[in-house]
């Protein structure tokens, strides 16, 4: 009974494995602490059991379990949350393992070990991520076997042989279960991933910050177009419209803050063809969504605004996938209300009062709007400003003005700021827009890649009769950044990506670091497509594809065919298996003997007796017909010994086996 | 057998349940010496430790369902199909398990007794963490994987009762491989041990009855005077042996006294006439171990059957068999 509730050895060595090879994945959001409990915990239980050491007693027990509360409660300053619950969990791995003495405890440390496999999840679903995480359900898996293989007290690896095999035929089953299990909404709040830092853009905009986030080669979304992919100066990503100026900073009028009468989007007249295309938006932790205008979406859960951006209620935490239309011709709004008129030309009364002559002196010399805006842009591409990823600090104070009269250099917020002021002082509405501007086309699988160094800021203006038109004050100072990219603009300065030297992207130039790099993308936009973007949406459109109407009779006809497709042959293969016939030592040695008297040309033939061989042998080779003689009578001597009886004469076969040359 | 009248409601229908479930077991299970486990032999069901895995997973399935989680759903899915594989894995670790029954030790009452099986594998394949036990023995747990037969040993406690001692079934257990699903077989291996008389010592043997078959020596009490040397014959008291003169290198000898030569005794049913049949067989079972000690020749006498003097082990038994089965039909 005591033998059996023992952990052996071999489980204890694949439970030590599984431990590191579980928080490998979490490393980047657990507090270097929980590392340091996981070595002291391994190093404890493993000089337990060489019988150095003996467990912790219950005060020291627990001790440590107050220690490891009070640690995750200084590191986070909170217990909940996602982060704080892993590494909750992780230390509870570490400490139980302290006090594992029986199969119930591996049990429960095993489990863990699967939740903790779960909550990767919850952080990243990267292709790689989930290869890794697939090797650490095989590695708990095999803790588990070897749990229950008694008498194995030295590390072996075919526990893990048996997990694999298991694995690999659960494997089927679970794709159908993933496809067919009816997906249904949250059924309750769920703690958010508190201390996740917002990437992307942000709601508010000051002069640098795009130029920040345009030094990362992060992925922001990946686009997929049902068509031809459109120009690349076209493609203006609209994620956010800034219409407040505040303290020298652009922000978002949020839903609630217009009144309700203005909060229904005016419906545009659709001219032309829409582009149809569908995008995966990285993780934002934030609501917009990103979007050529004008655009409408059919998917449940997606919001138009007012100011003709699409939006969800809920924070992107994950992937998330949307289709959407567009019609880039659309005039939008041609009719601005006077609540909308004002916020358009609404401006801070004192600021930027150089900014705000110039404007003046502009309206003066033009007879309209549009020309306004021209003499605006041939101001910016007359002058000698600079397009550049590394502005000089602007003062607090009348940012604008020191920007375009004394330094001159500036990013794409820089151009786009200082011209919507212009324009409102000029009277004409005019507003911010934040998004990204182009993007990589990956050329195996024809989707556009946008980069968060895509990011970009460019103006809308209202004018009489076309509604809000599209200004890039950027493309007046720098058009190669429109046409080509980032990476060409900033050539001459040679900033792009300058702190991430490790970049897969800065070496683009090297054709197989770029195909490989492009051959993962498409990898990664393939698996989030299918697997990450599956929704209930898709689930009932791919059945509906397959099945045609998809009735609760189909369903368990599926789910049951396909299951027994797959469990038949392997219980079948399970029940006729048969040990793998392993030779003797002694049939090895003797089988090499053969081998060796084979070199010299004599081969034994099929079916011929050892005795008859020898004979042969013994006249084709008198060289050797001594020895040969010698070892085939050991060889039949020992072939009817029982086994294990005659360790020493098995010896002596073999090395006289060796003899022979 | 009557229900007592103060037997519950309850308890009359579990141990009606528990007779079903007997006979249930038995026709499906029949007493044999080799008993191969296969698919009408074997039950299977999900353990407490599976029950928890289950309960893990409901778990996982709500995070899945309210983290919107794709990824969490596939490795709930992957675990829950893991769960159903390791059922016919769990299945194949016990099928085709083949138990021999070899032996069971003689006891005396309140001694262990020990009961050898063997288990083969008759597919060649592993059958690992394979936990036997009777109800009454302790358990142990082997593991077929390098070899293809394998003896073990288990020991039970025989209880009072003279006669054939049946351990009951024998439980065959494993969880093999994840511990999730407990797979068992309840079997009758037929086999039993003989339990025999207790011995009582008696004060002295009453009208000791003896007899001289070959008609030779009348017993002189108290003597035990060196008489001479004969072949050792198989089961003669090794306290016999001619040591020495086997240290000198001559044949095994076995040293012959007057007393012992000639004194032949026949234990008799009727010498303890007036006591009761279990303590009569308790009193000859102790001086047939007496004479034994003793290197006498002791026959033994009871009203349906007699066996002649003799002595050594082979006899002891017999005479210790016939006590032991001493009114059972079946012997």
């Amino acid at each position: 009974m005591k033998a059996l509730q023992q952990i052996p050895r071999n489980a204890l060595v694949w439970i030590i494995i599984s431990m590191f090879t579980l928080v490998l994945p979490h490393i980047e959001r657990i507090p270097p602490w929980v590392l340091a409990v996981y070595c002291v915990a391994a190093l404890w239980r493993i000089m337990v059991y060489r019988g150095r050491w003996s467990f912790p007693r219950w005060p020291v027990k627990l001790g440590l379990i107050f220690a490891g509360f009070a640690g995750i409660l200084l590191s986070f300053s909170t217990l909940v949350g996602l982060e704080p619950t892993v590494a909750l969990l992780l230390t509870a791995f570490a400490l139980k393992l302290l006090e594992s003495a029986e199969r119930k405890d591996a049990y429960v440390l095993l489990f863990l070990g699967y939740f903790v496999i779960l909550t990767e999840f919850l952080f990243s679903q990267d292709l790689f991520i989930v290869l890794l995480s697939l090797l650490n359900v095989v590695i708990v898996t095999t803790g588990l076997v070897a749990l229950h293989r008694p008498g194995d007290n030295r590390f072996r690896m075919r526990p893990m042989k048996q997990a694999t095999l298991m694995v690999a035929q659960a494997a089927p089953l679970m794709l159908v279960l993933f496809f067919l299990f009816p997906r249904i909404g949250p059924l309750w709040t769920v703690p958010i991933k508190s201390q996740q830092a917002k990437t992307g853009m942000s709601e508010f905009m000051s002069p640098g910050d795009v130029s920040r986030l345009s030094r990362s080669g992060e992925v922001a979304f990946r686009v997929e177009f049902n068509g031809d992919i459109p120009a690349r100066s076209q493609l203006y990503w609209r994620g956010l419209v800034m219409s407040r100026l505040q303290q020298g900073t652009w922000s978002a009028l949020s839903f609630y803050e217009a009144p309700a009468s203005e909060r229904r989007q005016t419906e545009p007249e659709r001219t032309g063809e829409p582009l149809r295309y569908s995008v995966i938006l990285e993780p934002t932790q934030q609501r917009w969504l990103y979007a050529l205008r004008y655009a409408r979406s059919t998917d449940s859960g997606i919001m138009s605004s007012s100011d003709f951006r699409l939006f969800r209620p809920i924070v992107i935490e994950d992937d998330y996938l949307y289709q959407v239309r567009s019609w880039p011709e659309a005039a939008i709004e041609t009719n601005l209300s006077a609540w909308r008129r004002k916020t358009e030309l609404s401006l801070p009364a004192t600021d930027n009062p150089r900014a705000r002559a110039l404007a003046a002196q502009f309206v003066e010399e033009s007879s309209t709007p549009a020309e306004v805006v021209e003499r605006v842009l041939r101001h910016f591409n007359a002058q000698p400003f600079v397009y550049t990823l590394q502005p000089p600090l602007l003062p607090e104070r009348d940012a604008m003005d020191a920007f375009l009269f004394d330094t001159r250099r500036g990013f794409c917020e820089h151009y786009a700021s200082s011209f919507v002021i212009m324009m409102r002082a000029a009277g004409i509405p005019a507003r911010v827009v934040a998004g990204y501007q182009g993007g990589e086309v990956n050329p195996i699988n024809r989707t556009v890649i946008v980069h968060q160094f895509d990011a970009h800021a460019w103006a809308e203006v209202w004018l009489e009769g076309e509604g809000w038109v599209r200004v890039d004050p950027t493309a007046a100072v720098a058009p190669e950044r429109i046409e080509l990219g980032l990476e060409e603009a900033l050539a001459e300065e040679g900033s792009f990506l300058a702190d991430s030297p490790l970049s897969p992207l800065r070496y683009r130039n090297i054709d197989i670091i770029n195909t490989l790099r492009l051959r993962y993308d498409a990898l990664t936009y393939r698996w989030q497509a299918w697997v990450v973007g599956f929704d209930q949406d898709r689930q009932f459109s791919l059945l509906q594809d397959f099945f045609g109407e998809f009735t609760a009779r189909k369903f368990a006809a599926v789910l049951l065919g396909s299951w027994a497709l797959v469990l038949i042959p392997v219980g079948l293969g399970l029940l006729l298996r048969r040990r793998t016939h392993e030779l003797s030592t002694l049939d090895k040695h003797y089988l090499a003997f053969c081998r060796k008297l084979g070199k010299m040309g004599i081969e034994r033939d099929f079916g011929e007796t050892p005795q008859e061989f020898a004979s042969r042998a013994q006249q084709a080779l008198p060289r050797l017909a001594a020895s040969i003689g010698d070892i085939t009578k050991r060889y039949n001597t020992l072939a009817y010994a029982p086994p294990g009886a005659n360790e020493t004469e098995l010896r002596d076969f073999i090395r006289t086996v060796r003899t022979i040359h | 057998m009557a229900p007592a009248t103060g037997m519950s409601t309850v308890g009359r229908i579990r141990a009606r349940l528990r007779r079903r479930f007997r006979a249930f077991i038995t026709s499906r299970i029949p007493p044999s010496r080799v008993v191969t486990l296969n698919q009408k032999r074997i039950f299977i069901f999900p353990n407490r430790v599976g029950l928890f895995f289950g309960i893990s997973l409901l778990v996982m399935l709500l995070a899945a369902i309210n983290f919107q989680n794709n990824l969490s759903y596939g490795l709930t899915f992957l675990l829950t199909t893991l769960f159903i594989v390791a059922v016919l894995h769990t299945y194949s670790n016990l099928s085709g398990l083949t138990l021999r029954a070899v032996h069971a030790q003689p006891a005396f009452p309140g001694q262990q007794t020990e009961f050898e099986l063997q288990l083969e594998c008759s597919r060649r394949k592993e059958h690992v963490g394979i936990y036997l036990k009777w109800p009454s023995s302790n358990a142990s747990t082997v593991n077929l994987v390098e070899v293809n037969q394998l003896r073990v040993q288990l020991h039970a406690p025989v209880g009072k009762a003279r006669g054939w001692y049946s351990p009951g079934r024998l439980l065959v257990e494993s969880t093999f491989p994840l511990g999730l699903l407990r797979c068992w077989s309840w079997i009758d291996l037929d086999l039993h041990a003989l339990v025999y008389p207790k011995p009582i010592p008696s004060g002295e043997l009453p009208g000791l009855a003896t007899e001289q078959p070959d008609g030779a020596a009348i017993p002189i009490e108290g003597s035990d005077d060196f008489y001479g040397f004969r072949d050792y014959r198989h089961g003669d008291s090794l306290r016999q042996i001619y040591w020495k003169g086997l240290a000198r290198g001559q044949s095994v000898q076995v040293k012959q006294y007057a007393a012992y030569a000639d004194r032949s005794v026949w234990l008799d049913w009727d010498m303890f006439a007036g006591l009761g049949t279990e303590q009569r067989l308790s009193h000859l079972c102790y001086w047939a171990l007496e004479f034994d000690k003793a290197g006498d020749e002791y026959g033994l006498r009871l009203p349906s059957m007699s066996i002649a003097p003799d002595i050594g082990e082979r006899h002891l038994e017999q005479v210790l068999r016939a006590l032991a089965l001493y009114g059972d039909e079946e012997q």
